[in-house]
């Protein structure tokens, strides 16, 4: 056991770089595949540790003013009721940005359910009566920090200042603006100012159950509303929200993140074995002396399997907790942080799937050493000499070529690259995976990159918005938009909330142009809408409604039925692509269908931002513009974890060539000192070198390339379709990329081989290697 | 040097090492080549005895079969008493470290161990404790005089010195039985000189030492010389220096009658 333990201490120590890249190469692996599972599993939602830290209402009913609350009591299944608040809407004002808030009238004490959470300053004071208390991310949204003042308008029309002393965190509703209204919390004085009138409030009660699942709360909502008498125009009961809907609302909405970040993950499991099985073989090749010695020293065939398996394992137990840690570190640094900055500390890593994936990797590190191990076992305990390749007389072609004068090198490196076929396909295998996968991280960084520069790819060829609720007209306001020269078309639009059928969640109804000039979507399936009834859709929306291009559906849209006939299905980044396309005519008179937005799409090479603000100071600020956000932002992290799954593939595929070459130049470097002693110069000789490993290498690399190009497109296109953005989102390299890839890779295999020929063929004595193979170079 | 024709002395010293009928076997091309064929043997212990013979008599090969190193094809193998030419490598290896330490010609030192390390590994398979091996290695390195180069990478000593490291590591365990193959073979005179004067100062410490070597100057320095040609043991004999007599005019009489 201590003999072991030695040998492998100084093995380790001797292959400090192998070690060093095996260990990365496991860590990063083992952080990808946490952090995708956490994502999938919406772990790194933070509505969990605020729903107990703030601890939180199951359900929250909105009554109108003045209704009582204690019939909610007596509902079966409410195991608390919490002491109703009353609420009321009003405005933020900020220039012509007018934001929707609901106002809360609270105490100086906090409640006993659904206590805000206070992050920065004090919660209400009775010493300071016009301080108020902003929720964090409507703060981060608006801008509002602590100690501003702000103006809240009243829905009749008053107006009151306020100064924000505090910042809070609730679990009561989701983030602004995903979520509105935003909420703000003051003194019951203060509200009795914003709106005098009791009746125009609403009561908002908190309910804590026995069951709180999804069952539970939803079989709980069906009593509220009948407990007052049903859902219907004169029903107190305004709306009913549920934990699973704050939840949902807070958790990352971009479940193409997680797909991404699991697709690396098992990428990286995948050319993990290889790359280490490589590096084992390629060790156990270059020390069969050594491991035959040690035999001979009295460790048995068992011991010397049971060491090197040993060795790998406690690689990759080292690779597994530094890529615990590196997760555990990369989510406490505020990796996902919802748009508001919101310091909330995020759910601990789920225990049973972390030690899953930790088992994973170690189970991989001892499989990919498996064989290699069981073949050192195998090692005779007489340093044999190396056993030649197979070989054979040159073949005619090799003939044909030394007739023809090609150079000999070329010829003798040729014919040698092949003799085992074995070895050259493992390294074949060991180059090409990892460049595989290269070229499909490559193909997600343009993908990305097509996001931003061409968004009318990704159906986001409206750069700007401008929102109809500020003090302007429509026609003004479309005067304003068809004088600035920057803007190439607008497209007026509306956009509604919808139910679903069977009331289990929502989709966006988006009505944007005509149905005969229609905004420019990216209809990758079917064809775009062209009159009232068509429509398209985004993928979301088809696996939502479990409908095809070509159905038809009649949702009930802003409280008209209306009859859509689905056309086409589009590349759609919004909301998981829950969405569905059509022009604004569709919508008929019987609804005012003005438009609530306009899309406008830029002149090719104009910068949205300063066209907004040229836009902005045209209209004298009385026009509320927003720049549209692009998946690429929320996609930014990816890119990061690009960056680093290259690092670490190059490295594997550096490994694997570094290993492939070495064993390649052992298996021929005897032969070189044969061909010094018959004439060759040492160029010449390094030359046959360098050819015949870099065949093998090079064979590989353009397998892999071409692999990669062939899958990725198809792999990204497929997670697209999965997170509901859609099939076709996938941006394939540029033909100048591929070259520049393959390049480098050639020329880093051709450095390699450069590198350890020049070492190999220069310290070989010709007559002492062509009587004592196994002297050569000791490595 | 003159061969004494009397047979061994009738005092019965016990046998270390025994083997009988001894046959070791190899498949090359078509049908199979008997490198040692039918070999008697018997080493008692602290005897220092040099196997020799022209080059494919099979001197490698037999060693390597009485170390267990390979499996014989046919015979038998007694040490200490004990028959282990049945044994299962695991066992061999385990038999190994005790009892039976090696040398090489081409000195087949770890590479990626120092020369400390290198020493140390044998007492540590043993199962002594890490302390223990180092005590023995320095001691071992302080008799073998390259005590200075136990920080220092195999490949950068010298062949003697190296040999050296190889001899030190083989005796880490005080085994019963030390085979060394060609021990001089890849050395220059001085070093080889060194090297023979180390052994014949282990045996003067009661070593069993068992020798392959086709040098005669190096098979002087056993007790006991066995030729062999062909794998089969052609001669058996004792070796007995040649006394120094005074040149005196009596002995010169002597050889002309």
């Amino acid at each position: 056991m201590r003999g072991a333990i030695r040998w492998v201490r100084t093995d380790l120590r001797a292959h400090r770089a192998q070690s060093a890249v095996t260990v990365a190469v496991i860590a990063g692996v083992v952080a990808a595949l946490v952090l995708a599972v956490m994502l999938l599993e919406g772990a790194l939602n933070p509505w969990q540790q605020l729903f107990n830290r703030t601890k939180g209402a199951d359900v929250l009913v909105y009554l109108a003013g003045g209704t009582t609350a204690g019939q909610l009591r007596d509902l079966p299944g409410v195991t608390k009721v919490a002491a109703p608040y009353n609420a009321a809407p009003a405005t933020l004002v900020q220039g012509a940005q007018k934001s929707p808030v609901q106002l809360d009238g609270m105490t100086p004490k906090l409640p006993a359910m659904s206590a805000p959470l206070v992050e920065a300053g004090t919660w209400l004071r009775a010493s300071q009566p016009d301080g108020v208390v902003i929720e964090a991310s409507f703060a981060a949204a608006t801008g509002v920090g602590l100690g501003s003042r702000i103006v809240l308008d009243g829905v009749d029309g008053t107006t009151v200042r306020m100064r924000v002393i505090g910042i809070a965190d609730t679990a009561d509703q989701g983030f602004y603006p995903q979520w509105t209204p935003g909420l703000i919390w003051a003194t019951h004085s203060l509200l009795a100012k914003v709106e005098p009138t009791r009746s125009e409030t609403t009561e908002v009660v908190g309910l804590h159950l026995a069951d709180p699942s999804a069952a539970g709360t939803a079989e709980v909502t069906q009593a509220v509303f009948n407990a007052y008498n049903g859902p219907s125009e004169s029903s107190p009961v305004e709306r009913v929200t549920t934990r699973q809907q704050v939840m949902d609302s807070m958790a990352s909405d971009d479940r193409l993140l997680g797909e991404l970040l699991g697709l690396f993950g098992i990428i990286a499991l995948v050319a993990a074995p290889c790359a280490i099985a490589n590096v084992a073989s390629g060790r156990v090749l270059m020390q069969r002396r050594d491991l035959a010695m040690l035999k001979a020293l009295g460790f048995t065939p068992g011991q010397v399997v049971r060491m090197l398996l040993a060795e790998q394992v406690a690689l990759g137990v080292a690779g597994t907790a530094l890529g615990l840690a590196a997760a555990w570190t990369a989510t406490s640094a505020a990796f996902v942080r919802p748009a508001a900055g919101v310091g909330v500390t995020l759910a601990p890593l789920p225990a049973a799937q972390s030690a899953l994936v930790a088992a994973g990797a170690i189970l991989t590190a001892g499989i990919a050493t498996a064989i290699p191990a069981w073949r050192a076992g195998r090692v005779s305990p007489v340093a044999a000499v190396q056993p030649s390749p197979p070989g054979g007389h040159l073949s005619p072609v090799a003939r044909l070529s030394l007739l023809v004068r090609l150079p000999a090198p070329l010829v003798l490196g040729a014919r040698d690259a092949l003799t085992r076929r074995l070895p050259a396909a493992l390294t074949v295998a060991g180059v090409a995976i990892p460049l595989a996968m290269i070229t499909i991280a490559l193909t997600v960084w343009s993908t990305i990159g097509s996001f931003t520069a061409n968004p009318g790819r990704v159906g986001l060829a409206g750069a700007l918005t401008v929102y109809a609720n500020g003090p302007l007209t429509s026609a003004q306001t479309t005067a304003l938009i068809t004088a600035d020269r920057q803007v190439s078309a607008s497209y007026p639009g509306a956009q509604f909330d919808t139910l679903l059928p069977g009331d289990n969640g929502t989709f966006i109804a988006r009505a944007m142009g005509s149905s005969h000039h229609p905004y420019p979507l990216q209809v990758v399936q079917g064809r775009m809408f062209a009159s009232l009834e068509e429509a398209v859709a985004g993928q979301g929306f088809l696996n939502l409604m479990h409908v095809k291009v070509g159905s038809w559906i009649d949702p009930t849209i802003d409280g008209v039925p209306v009859i859509l006939h689905i056309v086409g299905r589009t590349i759609e980044p919004d909301n998981n692509g829950d969405v569905v396309d059509f022009g604004l005519d569709a919508l008929s008179a019987a609804s005012a269908s003005a438009p609530t937005f306009y899309s406008l799409v830029l002149k090719p090479g104009v910068d949205p931002a300063a066209a907004r603000a040229a836009l902005l100071a045209a209209s004298g600020s009385r026009l509320n513009i927003q720049v549209a956000s692009n998946p690429a932002d929320r996609l930014g992290v990816v890119r990061v974890v690009i960056v680093v799954a290259v690092v670490i593939l190059v490295l594997i595929a550096m490994a694997n060539l570094l290993t492939a070459t070495d064993v390649g130049l052992r298996d021929h470097v005897h032969e070189a000192g044969i061909l010094k002693a018959m004439g060759l110069t040492p160029r010449q000789v390094m030359a046959t070198l360098v050819v015949s490993t870099t065949i093998v290498t090079a064979i590989g690399i353009v397998a892999g390339v071409a692999a990669g190009l062939v899958v990725a497109p198809r792999l990204i296109n497929a997670q697209g379709q999965a997170s509901g953005m859609g099939w076709g989102i996938a941006a394939t390299l540029s033909p100048a990329s591929i070259a520049a890839l393959l390049a480098a890779a050639v020329a880093g295999a051709v450095a390699a081989a450069l590198f350890l020929s020049a070492r190999a063929a220069h310290t070989q004595d010709p007559l002492l290697a062509a009587r004592a193979p196994a002297l050569s170079a000791p490595r | 040097m003159r061969q004494n024709p009397e047979p061994c002395p009738a005092r019965e010293t016990p046998a270390l090492l025994r083997a009988r009928g001894l046959a070791k076997a190899y498949k090359s091309g078509g049908g199979s080549v008997e490198a040692v064929r039918g070999v008697d043997l018997e080493v008692s212990v602290g005897e220092f005895v040099a196997i020799m013979g022209p080059s494919g008599s099979g001197k490698s090969t037999l060693l390597h079969v009485l170390g267990g190193l390979e499996p014989a094809t046919r015979g038998e193998i007694w040490l200490r008493g004990k028959r282990v030419d049945g044994l299962s490598p695991s066992a061999w290896a385990v038999l190994r470290r005790k009892h039976v330490g090696f040398v090489f010609q081409f000195f087949n030192l770890l590479s990626t161990m120092t020369v400390a390390d290198n020493v140390e590994l044998p007492a540590l398979l043993a199962g002594a404790t890490p302390k223990q091996a180092r005590k023995r290695r320095e001691e071992l390195l302080e008799e073998l005089g390259i005590a200075a180069k136990a920080g220092a990478a195999p490949s950068r000593l010298s062949g003697g010195e190296q040999q050296r490291v190889a001899l030190a590591r083989a005796l880490a365990n005080e085994p019963s039985l030390l085979l060394a193959d060609e021990p001089t073979g890849n050395l220059d005179s001085a070093n080889t000189r060194d090297v023979l004067r180390l052994l014949r100062r282990t045996h003067a410490g009661g070593q069993t030492i068992l020798m392959v070597t086709h040098d005669a100057k190096v098979a002087c320095l056993a007790d006991r010389v066995i030729n062999l040609f062909d794998g089969m043991i052609a001669d058996d004999a004792k070796v007995v220096p040649a006394p120094r007599e005074k040149a005196t005019v009596r002995n010169f009489l002597e050889l002309r009658g």
